[in-house]
Order: C-alpha cells, then sequence, then structure tokens
C-alpha cells in the first residue's frame, strides 16, 4: 500500500529526515511513536505530498507521488487526513465539511454526498450535529467530523498527525474509538501518536523514530515490552 | 447678485450627493473585483503574478489621488485621441485605478490571514489551488476583508471630493457653487457636511450588518434551519 525507499527531507540546511525506509501493507495499522522533532509528522506529510521530499521515492497506492509528472490531487483524494488542530471549514456546516470534497472533486452527485455524509456522520456519532457550525462543537465532536470528512472520499489509507494531542484528557477516548472502529474495519492507517495505549492494542506494528530515522520497529508488543536500542528504552521509560 | 440660500439649493446639493453616491458605487465596486483579481495574484503561487500586482499597489500609491486625477484627465485623451470621454467616466477611471490598489492590499492581508492549516486541510483532500481558493480561502478572506474594505470605501467617498477639479459636479462641487451664489458658505457646508455624514454612516452600518450575519453563523450558532451555507453549482 505505502513504500517509502531512502527517503530525505530537508528545511534549508536542516535535515529533518535521513534516510527513511518503510512499508505499509494494506488493512495494516502502522503507529509512529518518538520525541517531538524526530521527524514523524514530518515523515506522515510527505506521505500525502504536504511536504516535498528532497530525495527518496514514494509510492502511494500504487502513485509514486514523488516524481514530478504524478498529479499529487489524484493521489491525495485515495489518501485521508486528519490533523492535529482539526483543521475544519469554520464557514461550512458539518454535513457541507464532509460533503465538499465529494461534490467538488469526486464528482457526486449532491444528493448521493448527502447520504453519504449523513451515514459517515451517524458512523462518528455525530448525526444530531449535520447543520451545526463547528465553532459550535467541542475538540472531540471536531475531530470526529474531520475523520469523517477524510473517510468522505472513500480513501484507501488514512493518516493521522497526532489526532487527539489538542483534546482534553477526556474526550480523547471518543476519537480513539472512533479509530478502534476504522481499525477494526480493515482501514490501512498511519498514526502519529503519543497514546501509548492506542498504539499498544490497536497498532499492528509499531515505529519508533528518532533524529530522522526510525530506530527501531516491530509488533507493539516487542517495542513496548522488550526494546532493543537505547534510546528506544530512555523514550518509554519517559512515557509510560 | 447675492442671493439667499433656499429649497432649489438643497434640491441641487442633494443632485450632487447623488452623483457622489453614484461615482463612489460604480468605482467601488470596479475598485473591489479588480483588487479582488489584484490580491489574489500577489497571494498566488506564480512569481510573475505576485510581481505585477505588487507593483501596481507600489506605483498607485506612491502616487496623490489628486495627481492620478490628473492623469486620467490629460493623459486618456492623449492616449485615445478618438475618445471623448465624459467628466463622469474620467472620474470614474482615477478613483477605480486609485481604489484597486489599495483594495488589493486589503484582499492579499485577507487571504493571508486565513491560517495555513485551511490550505492543508483542502490539499489533503486533493482540492487544487482554484477549488481551494473558491471554496475554502476566499469565503473566509472576504469576511475579514470587510471592516478594512469599508474603511477604505468610507475614506473613498470622501476622498471623491478631489475629482471636482477637473469639472465633474458632485456634492462638493455643489457646494462649493452654492457657497459662491449666497455668500452662506457656513451653511452650505454644513449640509454638504451631513450629506457626505449620511452617505458614510450608512456604508457603515452596511459593513456592520454584513459582519453581524455572518460572524454569528460561524461561531456558535447551530441555525439547523437555515439555508445551506455552500452553493454546490458552479464552477
Amino acid at each position: 500500500m505505502i513504500t517509502v525507499k531512502d527517503l530525505h527531507k530537508k528545511f534549508g540546511s536542516n535535515e529533518v529526515l535521513k534516510g527513511i525506509d518503510c512499508h505499509v501493507d494494506e488493512q495494516e495499522v502502522v503507529c509512529l511513536i518518538g520525541p517531538s522533532g524526530s521527524g514523524k509528522s514530518t515523515f506522515l506529510r510527505c506521505l500525502n505530498g504536504l511536504e516535498t521530499a528532497t530525495s527518496g521515492t514514494i509510492e502511494v497506492n500504487g502513485h509514486t507521488i514523488t516524481d514530478k509528472k504524478t498529479n499529487v490531487n489524484v493521489v491525495r483524494q485515495q489518501v485521508g487526513m486528519v490533523f492535529q488542530h482539526f483543521n475544519l471549514f469554520p464557514h461550512l456546516k458539518v454535513v457541507d465539511n464532509v460533503m465538499l470534497a465529494p461534490v467538488k472533486v469526486g464528482r457526486t452527485s449532491k444528493g448521493e454526498a448527502r447520504a453519504k455524509a449523513a451515514a459517515l456522520l451517524d458512523k462518528v456519532g455525530l448525526a444530531d450535529k449535520t447543520n451545526a457550525y463547528p465553532g459550535s462543537l467541542s475538540g472531540g465532536q471536531q475531530q470526529r467530523v474531520a475523520i469523517a470528512r477524510a473517510l468522505a472520499m472513500n480513501p484507501a489509507v488514512m493518516l493521522f498527525d497526532e489526532p487527539t494531542s489538542a483534546l482534553d484528557p477526556e474526550i480523547v477516548g471518543e476519537v480513539l474509538a472512533v479509530m478502534k472502529d476504522l481499525a477494526r474495519e480493515g482501514m490501512t492507517m498511519v498514526v502519529v501518536t503519543h497514546e501509548m495505549g492506542f498504539a499498544r492494542e490497536v497498532g499492528d506494528r509499531a515505529v519508533f523514530m528518532d533524529g530522522g530515522v526510525i530506530v527501531e520497529q516491530g509488533p507493539p508488543s516487542q517495542v513496548f515490552g522488550d526494546p532493543q536500542h537505547t534510546r528506544t528504552q530512555n523514550f518509554l521509560s519517559k512515557v509510560l | 447678485m447675492l442671493r439667499s440660500f433656499n429649497w432649489l439649493d438643497l434640491e441641487s446639493l442633494l443632485r450632487g450627493a447623488v452623483w457622489t453616491i453614484v461615482l463612489c458605487v460604480t468605482a467601488g465596486v470596479a475598485g473591489t473585483v479588480l483588487g479582488l483579481l489584484l490580491g489574489i495574484a500577489s497571494s498566488s503561487p506564480s512569481r510573475v503574478a505576485r510581481w505585477v500586482a505588487s507593483t501596481y499597489v507600489l506605483i498607485i500609491r506612491g502616487i496623490p489621488l489628486l495627481v492620478i486625477v490628473f492623469f486620467a484627465y490629460f493623459g486618456i485623451p492623449l492616449m485615445f485621441p478618438d475618445i471623448d470621454l465624459s467628466a463622469f467616466l474620467t472620474a470614474v477611471i482615477a478613483l477605480t485605478v486609485f481604489a484597486t490598489a489599495y483594495m488589493a492590499e486589503i484582499f492579499r492581508g485577507s487571504i493571508n490571514a486565513v491560517p495555513h492549516g485551511q490550505t492543508e486541510a483542502a490539499q489533503a483532500l486533493g482540492l487544487n489551488y482554484a477549488r481551494r481558493l473558491r471554496f475554502v480561502v476566499l469565503p473566509q478572506a472576504m469576511r475579514i476583508a470587510v471592516p478594512p474594505g469599508i474603511g477604505f470605501l468610507i475614506a473613498l467617498i470622501k476622498d471623491s471630493s478631489l475629482v471636482t477639479v477637473i469639472g465633474f459636479v458632485e456634492l462638493t462641487r455643489s457646494g462649493t457653487t452654492i457657497s459662491n451664489l449666497t455668500a452662506e458658505p457656513i451653511l452650505t457646508y454644513s449640509v454638504v457636511a451631513v450629506l457626505y455624514f449620511v452617505i458614510c454612516y450608512g456604508v457603515s452600518r452596511l459593513g456592520s450588518w454584513y459582519e453581524n450575519r455572518s460572524g454569528s453563523r460561524m461561531d456558535t450558532t447551530e441555525a439547523e434551519n437555515q439555508p445551506h451555507a455552500l452553493q454546490l453549482e458552479g464552477v
């Protein structure tokens, strides 16, 4: 589903990613963990072209997005993304947030898109907020709308960039529950997270990044239970 | 011969006020539309478009409106000797050229004030540049542009009195004529001032109305019964 080879990313002279090789299988849930500044978010943003790779290749769902000839907008329609700060469109109602891409990009009819949006909002438990504006929702509700919006294009992969970091502790659970459901349904997911419980319980694989490289990866039980590298051990001893 | 201020004078001042309104609405609308295009250009990824827009703004903002009016008055007949331009059209052109530069800056600032996360969310959904602009960035930028835009239009209404120098009869010019005929400058110019105030007050109210309408909708209202904000036709 996703294949990354020798990915480098520089911001000016600052090299944030120093050669990442990674493969994500279909239906796999991969959790990226690591200290801040380790490059996890940058790596994730490279996967849908929000950051342009300095060198290396990224193949997503059969498209090589590092190839200049690839239409990045076509790839993005197959890759859903959820942001730390939700980034809902404040001038549009919840339902219009969800319908925007299918109608404007996917050429879906309005009625069809509305039905799909209603189903997705029901799925994330917000059927009663269809006609509300994002500003009237709590953070957890906004993030669930953002997930519904990302799902509206029927993506093959979902990317999550610290989806619960901006939420109050007591509402983190409602967002994680939605993500858990998605994983159970077989969605391919790449999740940058500080929720070690989620990574351990839901993830098929945990990837520990530090200093722009993948230090260690494997089944969560192994990475969390028996980390091989000192850097991983240090990090986990601080966060667990 | 001097005579006293009478009802007919009031009528011609009102007529002058109507011309001021017509002049400012025409130049204001044209300047807003052209300013929006230049504002989009100056916030666009194209270096050429940005250069064209910023050069225009730099030049026009560096020239007094009065000088622009003179350029229009003397320059247009030189460039197009076959066209016989009325004083009104000359005034409209001068004010539009002027307003475009200021509105372009207001729109550029408003577009840049829309949080970058909005653009990223739209990008992540696969919207191309034109659609991001049309459906995500501009609707939000428009709201940000209203207060400074209204402020500029009010200034434009008052600055429009400068076009009297090319003989166009609007509110200030009517006042000058009547003041000379009646030798009652204080009374005449008081009426002129009140008429300007009423016009500007109206524009102010229009601005606050628009802000309240769009602001309250976005912030907290659930607005279950309002018609859909998103126009799904077009583009």
